[in-house]
């Protein structure tokens, strides 16, 4: 790896250790090899969010021509966001492709990332069902990310309608996480759900 | 009068030949500027680099402020080594500036924009330019209008 992305790196991971938000426990970065190329981040769900009381875990990997081009990062944690995809956990957001500047550092990113979490931009969708369904349907889009939010981010927010619902399409041999998608994708409405999985 | 045809830059049709409706529907997305749309959906759409003049017009300048940092390997300047100045008074370290400057034309800091040798570009900037003056413009004269 190119000598000056690793220093960088090494110097970035003493700023964001040292920053008031890791202070706050709202952003967090480890790394997970020695020669500074892959990295964990994760944030906090911003308050007055779905994404509130969650914690969300990215893969980030620096490469080689860091910082002149952008680090690759993706959400681990899986989330239902209009511009993160609900399957791949890749991220829409400019700084991440052609609005990067060298200058930017991961944690500039991590911040970026939770205020896309305050901030959808569903006409710039990643993921399009949930970015329509955000312009249809925003309460059934807030107690669907709260939901997800709850099962996978270890949010607090319990909603037992969502949970009865996947237990009945369990119950009928759909995979948990399967059933859940397609319940999302449908509103939570068991029939239609129901429809597109045995269709 | 010049001939509508020759004004618009188009031939007209010969006996028998149909128009060609690609050409027409190239047309209508021009005009409806989707290409550009296009481009900005693709994502991967990085201004181009600044142009070779500029970059070598860049001044030189020796570091005098303590404690002031190089925005792209984060190292602290050492105070009186050169380092080159951008136009927005941004300092970089000659290595650091130069690898981003080949790539793309703005301040890694404020995204103050360099020339370009990018015609295209140049004439895209132009006009966006010329848009935001002519909303001043108009603005202006429906405040003196109204005030």
């Amino acid at each position: 790896m190119a000598n000056i992305a690793a220093q960088r790196i090494k110097r970035e991971f003493k700023e964001v250790i040292k920053s008031e938000e890791v202070a706050k426990c709202a952003i967090k970065l480890e790394l997970l090899n020695d020669s500074y190329t892959e990295l964990k981040g994760e944030i906090a769900g911003p308050p007055d969010t779905p994404y509130e009381g969650g914690n969300f875990v990215l893969e980030i990997r620096v490469p080689e021509t860091y910082p002149f081009n952008p680090p690759k990062v993706r959400f681990i944690t899986k989330i239902w966001h209009p511009n993160i995809s609900s399957v791949t956990g890749a991220i829409c957001l400019d700084i991440l492709k052609d609005q990067w500047a060298a200058a930017m550092t991961l944690r500039t990113v991590l911040l970026s990332l939770q205020a896309l979490l305050s901030a959808a931009e569903p006409d710039d969708p990643q993921d399009a069902v949930v970015a329509r369904q955000y312009k249809e349907n925003l309460e059934m889009f807030k107690l669907t990310a709260k939901h997800w939010t709850n099962v996978y981010a270890g949010g607090p927010f319990v909603n037992s309608d969502c949970d009865d619902k996947i237990k009945r399409l369990i119950d009928m041999g759909i995979e948990e996480h399967q059933a859940r998608v397609a319940l999302s994708s449908y509103n939570w409405v068991l029939e239609r759900a129901t429809e597109q999985l045995f269709s | 009068m010049a001939d509508y045809f020759g004004e618009m830059g188009w031939t007209p049709l010969e006996d028998g030949q149909a128009p060609d409706h690609f050409l027409h529907f190239a047309r209508l997305l021009r005009d409806f500027n989707m290409f550009d749309e296009l481009n900005a959906m693709n994502g991967a759409k990085l201004a181009p680099p600044a142009s070779k003049s500029a970059v070598e017009a860049l001044p030189d300048e020796s570091v005098t402020a303590k404690d002031s940092q190089c925005p792209v390997c984060l190292k602290e300047h050492v105070q009186g080594e050169t380092a080159k100045k951008l136009p927005c008074g941004h300092l970089y370290h000659n290595d650091c500036i130069l690898p981003w400057l080949s790539k793309t034309n703005s301040c890694p800091l404020c995204r103050h924009e360099l020339p370009t040798d990018d015609e295209d570009y140049e004439a895209w900037r132009k006009e966006k330019k010329r848009a935001k003056e002519r909303e001043i413009d108009i603005e202006n004269l429906h405040n003196s209008m109204f005030s």
